[in-house]
């Protein structure tokens, strides 16, 4: 596919009706903007400061509508294309659509979502610790509609789905290769990075670490839950109207790092300090997610260190483990 | 898909005033409810929110059953001004649940502290009710003072089956429907002789915890034979939102109950 080819795909799209989101750059950042013009549409190696997250996992949704004791459950999830996204943010697609498995409203929006993924990846270790690379069976293990695999100024077109396939037909394009998802895991075994650190945090507790370093550190700001792709945890609350008796139930986005996230009845809390909190983050990613789903609750994109107000850096911290 | 935080409407049909600051609501069991002792529900008011709360009925009554709920904020504060004929919103039963049926096989000892002994109300009906099944039981149970204690009117049927022990911290003096010794709980080890290797079953505050499991630990306790229920903030109940999540577990889908043996090795479980 050529890039004029490309262009007029995705204003093939804008006029079926998707919104289409797509990484620009901007004189300080690139960031995702809904695209006019399809014109304009370009594929950047540098990834978007914010990810695709906030498309599938909103900072706030609403799940039910209630009138007196009635909850009539919410669907509004509109058609919507994320462009560009590389292998390494896919890595976070695949893992939220494994813990968003039977989550109603995600579901819904990715069955509303079409995914249009690409091969540039950065070199830097800066934004991608883990050096991912483009590789040979890489797009078995990732979740996408379609993929655009750079060749010089052309694309190569895979696709992931029959939703991929389905729009890619419309649009009257078929030299494309379709890849059957294989799964996370690839068939050498368990990533081995992800053992590492698993095994790592799991067996040792380094005070030096979470106590002396990074407890005394951390403001507990949260930036670094926010930016990130793969932080995903939340709180469920109501907003009731002022009178009427109606009102939402909403979910919105939660992080550990702040002080009600684990406070119960009568004000105990049981993440109490700053060292608590960030270990609290770092098992998680690298310990509770691996143990539940096999692999690795942090893809390596380094946005956290970039976000953090004093310093912290995942990638020194992970070489000290 | 089904939606798992639908929740269902059910009715209230009794409310009872219960010790000083809480108060048991009888409500009406969707089709298939059952009832396990350390299960338990969340309990959804439209407006207010939702709140884990404790399945803590005998087993044996079916089409309803009864939750214990403290005041302690909006959802709880919210559920005791709701009157008799009123509907709340419930999901679940949730969790895992204390493995009751051991108590067929071995002694057991159920060792409560506060408002966990709401909890462990199942497990004690369901012992009371089918005696000749179970080996020996006895429970230590650990309040403030009287006003705190709960469930008082079923102490009489209790004790017939069950050694029943009861200490207070601060005792008032206030009668009672059994005499109760004072101070904690683990003060109990020292005046009641154990029965013959027991099955540990503990629900209480994190302190307790740790002075219980340290005392079951000198009688040489295995830690697989020990259970205990923890408290964390939720908010799913469904193993997603990560509040309540200690080590790789997470208490709402995991636990609540969990052996001592799978918690002794994470930091800041207890
Ligand atoms: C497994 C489990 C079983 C429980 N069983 C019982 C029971 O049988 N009877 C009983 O009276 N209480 C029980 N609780 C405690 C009860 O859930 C809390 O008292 C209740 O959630 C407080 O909610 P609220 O809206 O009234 O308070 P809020 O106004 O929301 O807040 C008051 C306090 O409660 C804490 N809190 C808020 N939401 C939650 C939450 N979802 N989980 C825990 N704490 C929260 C807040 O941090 C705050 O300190 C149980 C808790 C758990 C985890
Ligand atoms: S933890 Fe940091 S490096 Fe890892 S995925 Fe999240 S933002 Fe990227
Ligand atoms: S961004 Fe940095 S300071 Fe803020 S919560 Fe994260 S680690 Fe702490
Ligand atoms: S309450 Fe959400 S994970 Fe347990």
């Amino acid at each position: 596919m050529t890039h004029g080819e490309l262009q007029k795909f995705i204003g093939f799209l804008m006029k079926q009706g998707w919104k289409v989101f797509a990484p620009e750059k901007q004189p300080d950042e690139v960031r995702y903007v809904e695209v006019e013009d399809a014109a304009k549409v370009k594929l950047i190696t540098e990834p978007p400061l914010h990810s695709f997250k906030r498309f599938l996992v909103p900072p706030e949704e609403t799940l039910f509508e209630y009138k007196k004791d009635k909850m009539a459950e919410v669907k509004e999830a509109e058609r919507q294309v994320i462009f560009g996204i590389n292998p390494v943010d896919l890595k976070a697609v695949v893992m939220l659509n494994q813990i968003f498995e039977r989550d109603p409203w995600y579901q819904e929006k990715m069955r509303r979502t079409l995914i249009i993924g690409q091969s540039l990846i950065p070199e830097n270790v800066e934004q991608n610790i883990f050096q991912t690379e483009y590789e040979e069976n890489i797009l078995e293990h990732l979740q996408f509609d379609i993929f655009l695999e750079v060749q010089g100024k052309n694309y190569f077109v895979y696709t992931g789905s029959e939703e991929g396939q389905k729009v890619l037909e419309d649009f009257g394009y078929k030299n494309y290769e379709h890849i059957a998802y294989a799964g996370p895991i690839k068939e050498e075994g368990l990533d081995p990075i992800m053992v590492k650190y698993r095994d790592a945090l799991r067996k040792n507790y380094k005070k030096e670490i979470w106590e002396k370093d990074l407890g005394t550190r951390c403001i507990e700001c949260g930036k670094c839950t926010l930016i990130c792709p793969t932080c995903f945890c939340f709180d469920i609350k109501d907003q009731p109207d002022l009178v009427g008796g109606g009102g939402v139930r909403k979910r919105t986005w939660g992080a550990c790092f702040y002080n009600d996230f684990s406070e119960v009845a009568g004000g105990h809390k049981f993440l109490r300090t700053t060292a608590e909190r960030i270990h609290f983050w770092y098992y998680h990613k690298f310990v509770r997610i691996p143990d539940q789903i096999q692999i690795m609750g942090c893809v390596g994109c380094g946005r956290c260190a970039k976000v953090c107000p004093v310093g912290i850096n995942i990638f020194k911290v992970l070489a000290k483990l | 898909m089904k939606n798992p935080y639908q929740t269902e409407s059910v009715k209230i049909l009794k409310i009872e005033d219960e010790g000083s600051r809480s108060r048991i609501f009888t409500l009406a069991a969707p089709r298939g409810f059952k009832v396990k002792s350390g299960q338990f529900v969340e309990i959804s008011l439209p407006g207010f929110g939702e709140a884990p709360i404790s399945l803590c009925s005998d087993p044996s009554i079916k089409n309803k059953f009864e939750i214990c709920v403290r005041k302690a904020g909006m959802v709880t504060g919210a559920l005791h001004e709701m009157k008799k004929g009123e509907k709340v919103g419930i999901r679940g039963p949730y969790g895992r649940p204390f493995p009751v049926e051991i108590g067929k096989k071995r002694n057991l000892l159920l060792i409560a502290g506060g408002l966990g002994l709401e909890p462990l109300r199942p497990a004690i009906w369901e012992i009371v009710k089918n005696r000749s099944q179970y080996k020996k039981v006895q429970i230590f149970y650990g309040a403030c003072d009287e006003n705190d204690l709960l469930f008082m009117k079923n102490y009489d049927e209790w004790k017939k089956k069950i050694d029943f022990h009861i200490t207070l911290d601060k005792p008032k003096g206030i009668k009672t429907p059994m005499a109760c010794n004072t101070g904690v709980v683990t003060k109990l080890f020292d005046s009641v002789k154990l029965y013959d290797n027991p099955v540990a079953f503990l629900c209480g505050p994190p302190v307790m915890y740790k002075f219980v499991i340290k005392k079951l630990k000198e009688l040489a306790f295995l830690d697989s034979d020990i259970f205990l229920s923890l408290e964390r903030r939720m908010h799913c109940g469904l193993g997603v939102c990560n509040h309540c999540a200690v080590g790789s577990f997470f208490v709402c889908e995991d636990g609540p109950v969990f052996s001592w043996a799978e918690l002794k090795d994470i930091k800041g479980a207890i």
